[in-house]
Order: structure tokens, then C-alpha cells, then sequence
């Protein structure tokens, strides 16, 4: 069971006032929180023992590499990879897919398919675009209903021969759509020889994630929304494909051995990471994911569904609200809302006068939002230090600034 | 009026307003308050890049002198450029391009002025320039 009220105490941020207000933190789909420990241990990795990984011959730089080193087995376990080899430091789920996009699809034929859905991060989409103009690739969408969840007959229409690489969002940030990830890779591995790779921004952060029990190829991972800090990200992919594929950056560190003309590359991981890769934001990751493996991603888990069903009940009674969130009994805890004839920022702009603190925006899923008409929406996500409370005082604060801006 | 005075102007009434869901609401009354937009003017070719919500300004030339219309979709967003659409109107293009005034600094807009280069308002004062280099060239 987490205890909000205790759990606060661990997160500094939570002592600040906004407006004379207490703080009502509901934007975790943008960034999460830093709990102290993640904090002090990269404090901790400057001021005692700073150096450059797997270069220096001296004490600080063999205790910085192995600090570094051990993450790998800390997110290896996180997730129950196969191997810690298997874990690829990136600066976060962006650079993940497009280190991904780049590096399958160079070795792929003019007329490879592509699978996205059309709730996609841009993040999700993009890289896909660019590498599908460079080798003549296709990319096709599924469908998502009515109710924001994948329309899975669409789905299953898509998928031939051609089919080369699924990339679905594991937990969406604007519906809170949780796609069943194993039901995907088996409906993929019946009907195409295609790799699968889950977009886990949202997913890690928030549900128990076991990539052998899901039988997928590849996740991204962000850093920054699990607790840790910014500027670092994981792609996990299964030991064979990764041997496989080539790297995508050239440069220091992920070389076997350099002559003029040519060069050989490391092993995995580290033929993926070129240069001085962010080792202190590693090891702050490294302690992010120690408490959340404290705090057992289980009742993580119980906690956002549990605040998942408190807020949907709260907000679904607010007049003119008009809620994008899918009406499937599991979900994340990501909700977002437009009101008719309000703009989006004007509602965000009003609740940040009262201390909350929402998105406002198309939140990186402009093409969706066109599709459903809307310009923008605001998006509340909840995370593990917010509580019923702070979806009382943003359903109080959503109506009060109905009021004010009509 | 000159430029700075305007501004003085608008620097004195926000004033009044300690807190900034007033000064929101200063700005949602001068939206309420402005002229009618013509609809039709809502066209990509006056719509200024780089605001959250869709910000128009229509510029338009009058014995040397430029004047604005604008408009928004967003009632804060309409305020704040009604404002900054005021304060320059009705001046000389080389009057606009000297005035190296921080509307940053001087008006205490909370988040909606941030000095961040990405700022809604910051494009809103890159595209009346613009206007204005257009017309002093």
C-alpha cells in the first residue's frame, strides 16, 4: 500500500508553495517528480567520485564505471530482461526510436510496412516518417474507436507479409489506453515474421513490466517520467536482434578496434552507446529505480488504478467537461479534457492560479487531436505522491475556472 | 500617446491587481472588450507562430501609421494581444522598430509572460516588427 502523505515527505518539491497555494503536481505524463535519494545519489556521483567510465586507470573513474555498470542490472531486473547486456543507455524514449527507426529499417526493401497506431507519441511517429521517405517504406495506422482503445479487427486486417516493424504505445498519454501487449505480439507472430516494439514512456513508469512474459522485441524507456532525472532513457531489445543490428552513432566507446579506413564495434550494449555517455543520470536512474522497486511495482500499480477510478468518477460529474479517456476497466491515470467553448490554456493558465498543474496542448498527439477536432486539451496525470485529494482540489479548481473564463 | 507611455499606462492598472488570477481576469475583460474580428481574417498569413493557442494580428497602414486588429481562440491569450496590439497602433513603423521596450520586465504577467523565446508573446512583438521592418524598407 502507498501512503501518499508519507510517501511526499520523500520528494523536496512537495514543500514549495505556487500562488500562495499547496502545490497540485498533476503533469507526470510530462515529467515526474525526483524523490531525494535519486537526488543526493547524483550529488553523491560529483562530489566524491567523479570520473570518466570505462576509461580511467584510477579509483574514482573504476568506482564511477561500476556505479554505472550496475544499473544495468538494476533495470535488467526491473524489467526481467534476459540479460543485462540487453540494456542500451539512450538520453530517453525519442533517441530510442530513433536509434530503433534508423538502425532496422536501413536493412529493409521499398514496400516494407510499417504498423503505428493513430494515438501515437510524435516521438512514435516521426522517426518512422523520416526513415519510411529514406528507404521507401510504408507506413499504415490503426484505427482507434470510439471509446479510445485499438480497434483490433483493423488491426489484424493490417498485418501481411510485408508487415516488418509494429510500434505501439504501451500505456497512451492522452487516453490512458492500455493495449494488451500480449495479445498484440500474438496476433503478430501468427500472421508476420515482423519486430515488435512497445513505446513504454508511459508503461514503465506506472505498471510491473516483464518483456520475457511479454514476448515483445523492443521498449523504449523514458528516464525522466520513472522518478529519475532527464537526459537519459533505456531501450531494452531481446540479445539476438541487438547483435544483429548496427549502431547508428559512430565515436568513442563503441569500438572493438579503429584503423583509417575502417573499425569494428564492442559487443552489446556498448557498441550502441558512442561517446561519454550520461553516467550521472544513469546512476540517478539507477536510484529511481531502486525505490520503485522498494515501493514494489505492484502496489504502483493498485495505486494508479485505484486513483485511476477515484478521478474518472470525480471529473465525469463536472458540467461542459468533455473527457478523452477510454472506457476500458484498465487504464492509466492520464486524463485528458477539453470544456466546450473554453480554450485549453485558458483552463491550464486558471488551475496553475490555484497551485495545479496540468498540460495544456496536443501533448505530441497533434494528428489524434485532429482527428477528434480539438485544437488542444488540458491532460492531468496522476503518479504515485498524488493522492484523492489532489483530484478533488482539480475537479473544484476545473469548475471554478469554468466560471471565471465564461 | 507614445509607445513608453502606453505601456506606462498598462504597467499602472495591472499594478493594481496583486495576484495573477486578477490580472487573468483584467485580460479576460479587454478580450470580452475588443473590437469585433473579422472572421475571414482568421487566415494563416496573420496567424503568429509559436503561441499555445491561435493568435492573429492583422496589420494595417494609414497615413504612415500602423494599426492592428487581432484576435485568439483563447480569451487570456486575446487579452494579452489586444494589449500589445494597442500599445502599437497608431505609432510610426520607425517608432515601433526603436522601441526596445521588455514587456517582460515591465508588465508582471506571471507564466503567460515568461522571458522564454518560445513565449506566445515574444512572437506576438517578433511579428509586429516584422510588419514594421516590412513597411519602413
Amino acid at each position: 500500500m502507498i501512503k501518499v502523505s508519507d510517501l511526499k515527505k520523500d520528494f523536496p518539491i512537495f514543500d514549495r508553495e505556487i500562488n500562495g497555494k499547496r502545490l497540485t503536481y498533476l503533469d507526470s505524463g510530462a515529467t515526474s517528480q525526483k524523490p531525494e535519494l535519486v537526488i543526493n545519489e547524483m550529488s553523491n556521483v560529483y562530489s566524491n567520485i567523479n570520473a570518466n567510465v570505462h576509461r580511467g586507470t584510477y579509483v574514482l573513474s573504476s568506482e564511477t564505471t561500476a556505479k554505472y555498470e550496475d544499473v544495468r542490472n538494476k533495470l535488467k531486473e526491473f524489467i526481467n530482461a534476459y540479460s543485462s547486456d540487453e540494456i542500451i543507455f539512450t538520453k530517453g524514449c525519442t533517441e530510442g526510436f530513433n536509434f530503433l527507426a534508423n538502425s532496422i529499417c536501413k536493412d529493409l526493401n521499398p514496400g516494407d510496412e510499417i504498423i503505428l497506431s493513430e494515438i501515437e507519441h510524435h516521438a512514435n511517429i516521426i522517426p518512422w516518417q523520416m526513415v519510411a521517405e529514406k528507404y521507401n517504406l510504408k507506413i499504415k495506422y490503426i484505427n482507434i474507436t470510439e471509446s479510445f482503445n485499438l480497434d483490433i479487427d483493423h488491426f489484424e486486417s493490417l498485418l501481411n507479409s510485408n508487415t516488418k516493424v509494429v510500434s505501439i504505445v504501451g500505456e497512451s498519454n492522452m487516453s490512458g489506453m492500455l493495449p494488451d501487449i500480449k495479445k498484440l505480439n500474438s496476433l503478430i507472430r501468427e500472421k508476420t515474421n515482423a519486430i515488435y516494439i512497445v513505446d513504454g514512456a508511459q508503461l514503465v513508469p506506472h505498471r510491473k513490466i516483464d518483456v520475457q512474459d511479454l514476448g515483445i522485441d523492443f521498449i523504449c524507456v523514458s528516464g525522466h517520467k520513472m522518478l529519475g532525472p532527464t537526459g537519459i532513457g533505456v531501450v531494452w531489445g531481446r540479445k539476438e536482434l541487438l547483435e544483429k543490428l548496427d549502431p547508428v552513432y559512430g565515436g568513442g566507446d563503441m569500438i572493438e578496434e579503429v584503423f583509417y579506413e575502417t573499425a569494428t564495434w564492442a559487443p552489446i550494449p556498448h557498441k550502441f552507446e558512442a561517446g561519454t555517455p550520461p553516467y550521472v543520470e544513469a546512476i540517478g536512474l539507477g536510484a529511481a529505480v531502486d525505490y520503485l522497486t522498494k515501493l514494489d511495482m505492484k502496489n504502483v500499480e493498485k495505486h494508479s488504478d485505484e486513483l485511476r477510478l477515484y478521478a474518472k468518477n470525480k471529473l465525469e460529474n463536472i458540467d461542459r467537461l468533455n473527457i478523452v479517456h477510454t472506457n476500458s476497466n484498465l487504464a492509466g491515470c492520464t486524463f485528458a479534457m477539453s470544456v466546450e467553448g473554453v480554450h485549453a490554456t485558458d483552463v491550464s493558465l486558471m488551475l496553475d492560479t490555484f497551485g495545479v498543474a496540468v498540460r495544456a496542448g496536443h501533448h505530441c498527439v497533434q494528428p489524434f487531436h485532429r482527428k477528434l477536432n480539438l485544437d488542444a486539451t488540458f491532460r492531468a496525470t496522476g503518479y504515485i505522491y498524488n493522492d484523492e485529494e489532489d483530484f478533488d482540489i482539480l475537479s473544484n479548481t476545473i469548475e471554478e475556472s469554468i466560471k471565471l473564463l465564461t | 500617446m507614445s509607445i513608453q507611455e502606453k505601456v506606462e499606462g498598462y504597467k499602472k492598472t495591472l499594478a493594481l491587481f496583486p495576484n495573477p488570477q486578477e490580472k487573468y481576469q483584467y485580460l479576460i475583460e479587454q478580450a470580452k472588450k475588443s473590437e469585433d474580428f473579422p472572421t475571414e481574417l482568421r487566415i494563416d498569413e496573420f496567424k503568429v507562430n509559436g503561441c499555445q493557442s491561435q493568435v492573429w494580428l492583422v496589420p494595417e497602414e494609414k497615413d504612415n501609421k500602423l494599426y492592428f486588429k487581432s484576435d485568439s481562440d483563447a480569451l487570456i491569450a486575446k487579452g494579452l494581444v489586444t494589449l500589445i496590439a494597442s500599445i502599437y497602433s497608431d505609432e510610426a513603423p520607425k517608432d515601433i522598430l526603436n522601441s526596445e521596450i521588455d514587456l517582460m520586465e515591465e508588465f508582471e504577467l506571471g507564466v503567460i509572460l515568461s522571458p522564454a523565446r518560445r513565449n506566445g508573446a515574444f512572437s506576438m512583438l517578433k511579428t509586429i516588427k516584422e510588419f514594421s521592418q516590412k513597411l519602413a524598407d
